[in-house]
């Protein structure tokens, strides 16, 4: 039912949706006024929803530069009063920790709510990271949604929670709970007005001496947790095997109980808040126990955390056993911790603990797909994808300048250059803006007998997510390396949000977009701006900046080809197969299987290449690389390369 | 020759052993190998096993006998020059190219009556770019071929344009070109078992070789902005013992010692120092800078240097007798450091010597 579903006013009724919608949804519920967020999957579309639902709703929406900023502007709207949400991945956590733990300690006034998606699996991530951990070091309450419906009803319990103890309010939600659709019973839409005021009494200040407070706070939701609804045990009543788990591993446990014929034996404890824990309704559990089998996704979380607090009352549940990440028993395949559950896999695990025959064989999914067998995609840049281009060049002027320089990557779509799309080219990649900060590094070592250039690649979105102040710093610190902005004109790997580069808001209200070499000018460093779909030309360029001293920038500019395509009228590209010479060219079919564009394919009857015209974007790149002249403009028209 | 992985080998056997003569016919026959600042590289390992650009390249494995039959119809008898109908002094007769030639003018005369009689649909020629590395030119013209005259020093890779220029249609191509040149060339024309694509040198129907001992490092331009500062180079040449620029300003003589630091070392592997495969080869006379050397070789160079004279362009002259021994010691001096240095296993294996050859060398080339 997807967006639609979201302006349903229908108290009541059932509709389907996706974790992402229904915390939407239980935002707007709650009466959300004010929410910030930098995209990442899984939860990008939170934010994404919330824009086009603002004018409707008397809320504000904003894809902010990046998740610090996000988290201050939305601790902002709750000292004013509003009621805010900040959304992140677990990755923009990182980034905006520093501020979260000030933040928890000043203490906060509206409900604020916290959505971070983690991604077990690292579907779409360069890490698999557990968030839980650095909700707990900020001192704040964890909700863990199982369900679309329980992540609305954690939405809207989160914001009393905040609101009551004046705490930020972190809810987790993994991949499959964004992503997954479930029925979820809508609530009385919300549409607040609410005035913004901050009070003149009112102190927000991060202090030492709060601390206390905060073990205060804590205190008290460790007693609310013992009689939240999402804590729940099902089971025999004194079952001798009781499983703890959260999240979509909530799910599988009773599944793989019951597919193991173990109804009667096993009883599943859910915590649907895992931080702090739910202390005496697990001890009450814990104490008919024999054994206690954790399950979970990355880290041992709950499983360190209920140890400890079993420890601790070690004379009132003897003898307990323990069984999870750290016993081995709790695995898939890659090891403890490692990739994410699914039924299979708990099945195994809890066969494995209770030695019990694991009645279907181990192989053998539960889910069998009925769709044929896909062929598996590579993943690669997009047909017309001017970052295939633009590393093209780059390792070109690398390969020309014979030095040896090292091409450091950092994130967006420009992180497939890792793989054969992009010819493996950079030797590094770790968080937003890395790059920048490792040329800076590296831009200083000739001291050190350190010959090689230095060239660091990032988007334009990660250009104003955390590049500045590292260009800030290089130029402070003479750095000798050379900044590549692949600027497409969007934040494309989450789904092309608008970022300050751009003319759009979240909210579609038409802005002034801030350009990338105005930032670099008001730095007084140099800059180069170059159509990347020019190859020879960029070569020269990026050459010709490689043999010259201290920072500098380059900009790459071109629309990204999937945006762009929708708009274009550019005429045709085909292959001449009269021209092309196909095994005989000497190029080692280079359009297909060396440049790999997907839209340059093998044509096996004729021994030719040829073009997917459906996938072609109509870049023309091809043309001008093709050694032949075999690829050709309709038209013969050309972007006169 | 090995027939496996050769463009592999191109790469480190020649390219990143620092062997590369830079002649330039390797760029453009695929997309893989390019050329920037007179360097050439492969940008991405093709992974063929065979190799039209191994196969052609002046530094892997050449039989010059075989050359010799396939270019002149029959081995060398001087062994210090190699096959050639007549030696001479040469100049032009035309005002222009003689005041902006080298020497004599002489390339350039014969250059520019290829393109004006139509001989030749254009000259692949080298073109000053004050104090920049020189860039390759397609000349159709005598302003163009006019535009081109003087030498550069330095190993500029000039036959990178011959292939595109031959894929754009262009036929009946004369070239003017280092030894290393003219050698690649001829290997390329001697590939007749295989198909015409990309044969760019089949087009090829004059060769002008130029006299080199050796050439220098690109940074010779960066040494030489140091000089003149930001006055414009007009002319570079390298008498005996020093080196003399001329720019707008006048005349600066930089020590020979200082220049020499920007040899090639590649060069010192050389054994070809007067174009011996070309049809016709012009160098200086080390004696009078208004004259050229110029060695007739082929029938064709015959032909050509003939038309030229009848058509008043040029003037020639007998080569001084006495003379003619200073050059001989010179290049079989070369030739002996050559091969002296290839059996102490520090040169750069790539010539395929039969016996006689060594010894003819050995004897001190002439007349055996
Ligand atoms: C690198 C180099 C080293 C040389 N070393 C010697 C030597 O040791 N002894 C000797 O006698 N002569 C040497 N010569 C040749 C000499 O400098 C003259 O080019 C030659 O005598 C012809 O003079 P000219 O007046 O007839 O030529 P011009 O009419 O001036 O014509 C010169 C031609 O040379 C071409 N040319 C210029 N630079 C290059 C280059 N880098 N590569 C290829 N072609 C080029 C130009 O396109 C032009 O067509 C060398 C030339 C070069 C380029």
């Amino acid at each position: 039912m997807s967006f639609m579903s979201l302006q349903v006013n229908e108290p009541g009724r059932s509709v389907l949706m996706t974790g992402n919608e229904a915390i939407t949804r239980g935002a707007i519920e709650a009466g959300l006024s004010f929410a910030a967020s930098y995209p990442g999957s899984p939860t990008s579309e939170i934010l994404a929803h919330l824009g086009r639902l603002a004018n409707e709703h008397n809320l504000y929406a904003e894809w902010s530069v990046n998740e610090k900023v996000a988290i201050e502007e939305a601790a902002a709207a709750s000292f004013a009063g509003l009621r805010s949400l900040c959304i992140v991945k677990q990755n923009g956590l990182n980034v905006a920790l520093d501020s979260l733990v000030s933040i928890a300690i000043s203490g906060i006034k509206a409900g604020m709510v916290l959505v971070v998606g983690d991604d077990p699996g690292a579907h779409s991530s360069t890490n698999e990271e557990d968030s839980r951990l650095l909700s707990k070091v900020v001192h704040i309450p964890i909700f863990e949604p199982s369900t679309p419906e329980e992540a609305k009803q954690m939405t809207l319990a989160a914001y009393e929670l905040s609101e009551n103890l004046k705490l930020p309010v972190t809810l987790r939600c993994v991949t499959r709970i964004s992503h997954a659709s479930g029925n979820v019973t809508l609530g009385e839409l919300q549409n607040v007005n609410k005035q913004a005021i901050f009070a003149k009494k009112d102190r927000y200040v991060t202090n030492a001496a709060l601390h206390q407070l905060q073990e205060v706070k804590l205190a008290k939701i460790r007693q609310i947790a013992d009689t939240l609804p999402f804590n729940t045990y099902k089971g025999p009543q004194n079952a001798k095997t009781v499983i703890i788990a959260s999240g979509p591993s909530a799910l599988y446990a009773p599944e793989a109980v019951n597919a193991l014929g173990l109804d009667n034996e096993v009883g599943v404890l859910k915590l649907g808040m895992t931080w702090p824990l739910p202390e005496k309704f697990l001890l009450e559990h814990m104490k008919h126990a024999e054994r206690v089998i954790f399950i979970e996704e990355i880290e041992s979380f709950n499983e360190d955390n209920v140890m400890a607090l079993a420890a601790q009352h070690i004379s009132e549940i003897y003898p307990l056993e323990f069984y999870g990440q750290k016993s081995g028993h709790v695995t898939g395949p890659k090891g403890p911790g490692v990739g994410e559950m699914d039924p299979d896999k708990v099945k195994q695990s809890i066969a494995r603990v209770l030695g019990v025959e694991n009645n279907q064989a181990a192989e053998k999914p539960s889910l069998k797909l009925e769709t044929p067998d896909v062929p598996v995609r590579e993943m690669a840049f997009c047909a017309g994808c001017p970052h295939r281009a633009s590393f093209w060049a780059m390792k070109s002027a690398v390969a020309l300048d014979g030095r040896n320089a090292v091409v450091l990557g950092d994130i967006g779509c420009y992180s497939l250059a890792l793989r054969r799309t992009g010819w493996a080219l950079p030797q590094t990649m770790h968080a937003m803006g890395s790059s920048a900060g490792i040329a800076n590094g590296l831009g200083k070592l000739e001291r050190f007998g350190f010959k090689q250039p230095v060239i660091a690649v990032v988007g334009d979105s990660t250009f104003f997510h955390s590049t500045i102040p590292a260009l800030v710093n290089a130029r402070y610190t003479r750095a000798n390396f050379l900044l590549v902005v692949l600027d497409n004109e969007t934040t494309a790997m989450t789904g092309h949000q608008p970022h300050p580069g751009m003319s759009k808001n979240a909210m579609g209200e038409i802005v002034e977009g801030l350009q990338i070499e105005e930032v670099v000018k008001g730095l007084k460093l140099p800059v180069v701006i170059q159509d990347p779909y020019d190859v020879k030309g960029t070569t020269e360029v990026v050459y010709k900046l490689l043999q010259s001293e201290g920072t500098k920038v380059l900009v790459l500019s071109q629309a990204c080809a999937l945006v762009a395509a929708k708009a274009s009228t550019r005429p045709r590209v085909y292959i001449d197969q009269e021209q092309c010479i196909g095994d005989s060219c000497g190029c080692n079919r280079f359009c297909s299987a060396t440049f790999t564009c997907p839209a340059t394919i093998w044509d096996p009857k004729k021994g030719k290449a040829l073009i997917d015209e459906v996938v072609c974007n109509r870049c023309q790149v091809c043309v001008s690389l093709c050694p032949q002249g075999a690829i050709k403009v309709e038209g013969g028209a050309n972007l006169d390369r | 020759m090995e027939q496996s992985k050769m463009p592999l080998r191109l790469r480190q056997e020649v390219m990143e052993s620092g062997n590369c003569a830079r002649c330039g016919l390797c760029v453009g026959l695929c997309p893989y190998i390019k050329t920037m600042n007179e360097r050439i590289a492969f940008i991405h390992d093709c992974n063929r096993e065979d190799g039209t650009c191994y196969r052609v390249c002046p530094r892997t494995p050449t039989n010059l006998s075989d050359l010799d039959k396939q270019v002149f119809g029959k081995e060398r008898a001087d062994h210090g020059l190699g096959n050639y109908l007549e030696i001479l002094y040469a100049r032009s007769l035309n005002k222009d190219l003689a005041q902006a030639g080298q020497y004599g003018g002489v390339v350039s005369t014969l250059a520019a009556y290829m393109v004006e009689s139509g001989e030749s649909q254009a000259a692949v020629l080298t073109k000053r770019q004050n104090n920049s590395p020189p860039t390759p030119c397609l000349a159709r013209n005598r302003e163009e071929v006019l535009s081109c005259s003087g030498s550069n020093y330095s190993a500029s890779p000039t036959l990178s344009i011959l292939n595109a220029g031959v894929r754009s249609g262009l036929e009946k191509l004369t070239i003017v070109g280092r030894p290393c040149q003219i050698l690649g060339l001829r290997k390329m024309q001697a590939l007749t078992e295989r198909s015409e694509h990309n044969m760019s040198a089949k087009k090829v129907d004059f060769l002008i070789g130029l006299f080199c001992f050796w050439s220098l490092e690109t940074e010779i331009y960066t040494y030489l902005r140091g000089k003149t500062g930001s006055a414009r180079l007009l002319r570079m040449d390298i008498p005996q013992n020093y080196g003399v620029v001329t720019t707008e300003n006048g005349e600066i003589q930089i020590p020979i010692d200082e220049l020499r630091a920007f040899i090639r070392p590649t060069c010192q592997s050389c054994f070809d120092p007067t174009s011996e495969f070309a049809d016709v080869s012009v160098g200086s006379t080390e004696y009078d800078p208004e004259w050229s050397t110029l060695i007739i070789r082929s029938t064709r160079g015959q032909e050509i240097v003939n038309k030229v004279c009848n058509a008043g362009h040029l003037e020639t002259k007998p080569y001084p007798e006495e003379r003619l021994p200073l050059l001989l010691n010179a290049v079989i001096n070369k030739k002996k450091r050559v091969l002296e240095s290839l059996s102490n296993g520090k040169g750069y294996e790539y010539l395929e010597l039969s016996s006689d050859y060594t010894q003819g060398i050995e004897e001190g080339g002439v007349g055996r």
